[in-house]
């Protein structure tokens, strides 16, 4: 039942939501994907058996989802709750709440806690393990200058990022003040971030077609390594069609990435090399969310319009998974003997 | 050659805003997306007047002027609809103006030759575009140190149907093929002979796509958009990926000065990829030596600074993105996010009122609120 053969979109997931798809991820125990979609439900599917394992409801749209392990995850929704999911019982319970839409939810294993970000310019930082209860849960509150439309986590650092392209970049350890304040280098506004395995920087997206690859080092010499580059545009009829790139996703192995764009489109990136390694041939509508799996083999793609223009009729919302072949995501170094590190 | 001059009469052009189109269906999408449009909701009107009299009517506001548009051409009593309603005496003003246009607008032409500079072997005055139509150079990006990657991707550019002599007029202007293309520059736009700046009003964008085919030059095909800087390895989609897209050069001086953005930086070229790539093979590129002399971000100005002033409409075409062609951002509002904008949809209002409406109804008059304070486009 694999079909690995490039042309195709991946395997299309069955029972996927009725709606469209916010985000989707990999879990890091197995190959179980956790799905949130505005049709108010999170679902957990066996991306390999292709099958439905469990499927939450929540007040309104669910914006953002992550797994805690394999028995629970947890969600943010527009409904103002942080929800904790038990996968095996099928239960969920509130473990908080903001005073407007959670846009973001990460857990972090170094830290022990899971962090939400929202629309209310807030990033709250919770402990699961306390008995459900924002007074029993609650670690703490931190004002964004702006709400917040995307958050990524590795190791001890946490990036946010809101509207008005400020970034903030946060040491878990301490959070009462950000660690550095930044501005998103790209010109318009931010869509995503996501922060490198290696750890040594983040990738920026915005709705410009271009992606900003930062670094966390301030200094010099690392500083001059930034880049940004386009990519997501269409020239056609002597103009250039430039659209947001939703998703980024980056290989837990070789750390290249793949973004997506409401072009359909999915590409894949070297970031080291500066060198596009692959793309997907088109998906029927725009990619809202990505995914690689723990080992790297799969690559789940949310093929979800994601309303840039409106209200209007489009393709069904889909979930493709896609085996990964190394071709596709295997950087290739230049002439060197040794490939940069 | 004794080619007519030909009006514009073969791009059709906006009575607003003076840009002009490849065909009317675009031109009306645009005059919708920019001048029909209700500043408060953005919902988009057929007519300037259908948009006043719904401002009136569902925002309770007066409009006086239409949106964007250009200080002469604001009234709100002409009915225009893509080319039609266009009163007479602006229709020909606007093709008498293209002729005299074109002389001047050649001088005026500046290319900022420091990023050029060491690049162009030989090409007279890159860029600099003579007092005189005939010898335009095939120079890319007007106004724009577009370096890119690939100096030479001749290969990209196929060669347009000859029938389309440029709008502008230049009558078989016969370009004396520059020298080794000269082309430093791989606009993203490809900005194929330096042509005057574009006829009448448009911005100094170089629409055009089509060319006067100069004897022996390729010409070069306003779809690649370029050369991504970020070239396709592995090929999946070229058959034979090499000469010009040598990594180790990009890398290796992309962004050497200025850090973040690099003007006319990586640009990955995506969806078109395939018929880039077919184009590539085309030629072959004589350009073999620029590659490596190609210095990216060497000289000061790549296009400005990357972090700085607020972001510019994109749609107009403005220095810091070598639009030569008119750049259609899917997504412009600034003021939210798709999301955002997406939950203000009435299936999404949540059946508890309390807290959902509110809360939408405190994004979309936050909205509304900053997109007046910040004039819509300023962040």
């Amino acid at each position: 039942m694999t079909s690995v053969a490039p042309p195709a979109p991946g395997r299309e997931l069955s029972n996927p939501p009725s709606d469209g798809i916010s985000n989707l991820r990999f879990s890091n125990h197995s190959d179980h994907l956790l799905v949130s979609s505005w049709d108010k439900s999170v679902r957990l599917y066996d991306a390999s058996a292709n099958a439905l394992r469990g499927e939450f409801l929540h007040g309104g749209p669910v914006l953002d989802c992550c797994f805690h392990d394999d028995s629970s995850g947890f969600s943010a929704s527009a409904d103002h709750t942080v929800r904790r999911l038990l996968f095996s019982s099928n239960k969920e319970d509130i473990l908080g709440r903001h005073d407007a839409p959670v846009r973001c939810v990460e857990y972090s294993y170094a830290a022990g806690q899971l962090i939400t970000g929202s629309w209310d310019k807030t990033l709250k930082c919770w402990d699961p393990r306390g008995a459900s209860g924002q007074d029993r849960t609650l670690v703490g509150t931190y004002p964004q200058p702006e709400r917040v439309y995307s958050l990524s986590l590795v190791g001890n650092r946490l990036v946010v990022a809101t509207a008005g392209r400020h970034v903030n970049v946060y040491d878990l350890r301490n959070m009462s003040q950000p660690e550095q304040r930044r501005e998103s280098s790209l010109k318009y506004q931010t869509r995503c971030v996501r922060c490198y395995p290696n750890g040594t920087g983040y990738a920026l997206s915005s709705v410009e077609g271009r992606v900003a690859m930062e670094f966390f080092d301030l200094s010099e010499a690392s500083q001059a390594k930034k880049y940004a580059f386009k990519c997501h545009r269409k020239s056609e009829a002597g103009r250039d069609i430039v659209y947001p790139v939703n998703a980024i996703a980056f290989h837990p192995v070789y750390g290249t990435f793949a973004t997506g764009g409401c072009d359909g489109y999915v590409n894949v990136w070297d970031g080291n090399n500066k060198k596009r390694l692959y793309q997907y041939s088109k998906y029927p509508t725009s990619i809202a969310a990505l995914s690689f799996s723990r080992d790297g083999r799969l690559l789940a793609v949310a093929s979800s319009y994601t309303y840039e223009e409106g209200d209007k009729p489009h393709e069904p919302d889909a979930i493709y998974v896609r085996s990964v072949n190394e071709i596709e995501v295997k950087p290739k170094p230049k002439v060197y003997p040794n490939p940069p590190a | 050659m004794g080619k007519k001059k030909k009006r514009t009469s073969s791009k059709v052009w906006c009575y607003y805003c003076d840009r002009e189109f490849e065909d009317e269906k675009i031109l009306v999408q645009h005059q919708k997306a920019k001048h029909f449009k209700c500043h408060v909701c953005h919902k988009k009107l057929s007519t300037a007047g259908g948009m006043i009299i719904h401002v009136l009517q569902v925002h309770k506001e007066s409009v006086t002027k239409v949106p964007n548009a250009k200080p002469s051409r604001e009234s709100t009593d002409i009915e225009i609809y893509g080319m039609q309603g266009i009163p007479p005496d602006v229709l020909a003003a606007h093709y008498g103006e293209e002729e005299d246009d074109a002389p001047s607008k050649v001088a005026k032409v500046d290319i900022p030759s420091t990023s050029l500079g060491g690049v162009v072997p030989g090409s007279s005055g890159i860029g600099y575009p003579q007092p005189t139509l005939s010898t335009m150079q095939p120079m890319g990006g007007v106004g724009y140190s577009y370096n890119s990657a690939v100096p030479v991707p001749p290969a990209a550019w196929a060669v347009p149907p000859r029938s389309h002599p440029w709008y502008q007029q230049y009558p078989a202007v016969s370009f004396p093929p520059p020298p080794p293309l000269g082309y430093a520059q791989q606009p993203l736009f490809p900005v194929q002979n330096m042509r005057p700046p574009l006829p009448s009003t448009t911005s100094p964008a170089l629409q055009q796509p089509s060319q006067i085919n100069p004897p022996g030059l390729p010409i070069f095909n306003p779809a690649p958009v370029s050369q991504p800087l970020f070239p396709v390895v592995g090929s999946n989609n070229m058959a034979t990926q090499s000469s010009p897209f040598s990594a180790p050069t990009l890398s290796t001086s992309i962004l050497s000065s200025s850090p973040t953005e690099v003007k006319g930086s990586i640009d990955a070229h995506s969806g078109a990829n395939t018929s880039v790539t077919g184009n590539y093979q085309a030629l072959s590129i004589p350009g073999g030596p620029l590659i490596n002399s190609h210095s990216y971000a060497s000289g000061p100005n790549t296009g400005g600074p990357s972090i700085g002033p607020p972001p510019v409409i994109a749609n107009k075409a403005t220095a810091t993105e070598p639009a030569t062609n008119e750049v259609y951002l899917v997504w412009d509002d600034e003021a939210m996010s798709m999301e955002e904008r997406r939950m203000s949809l009435m299936k999404y209002q949540v059946h508890d009122e309390t807290s959902q409406m509110s809360s939408i109804d405190a994004a979309i008059d936050k909205r509304i609120l900053e997109s007046r304070l910040a004039g819509r486009m300023a962040f």
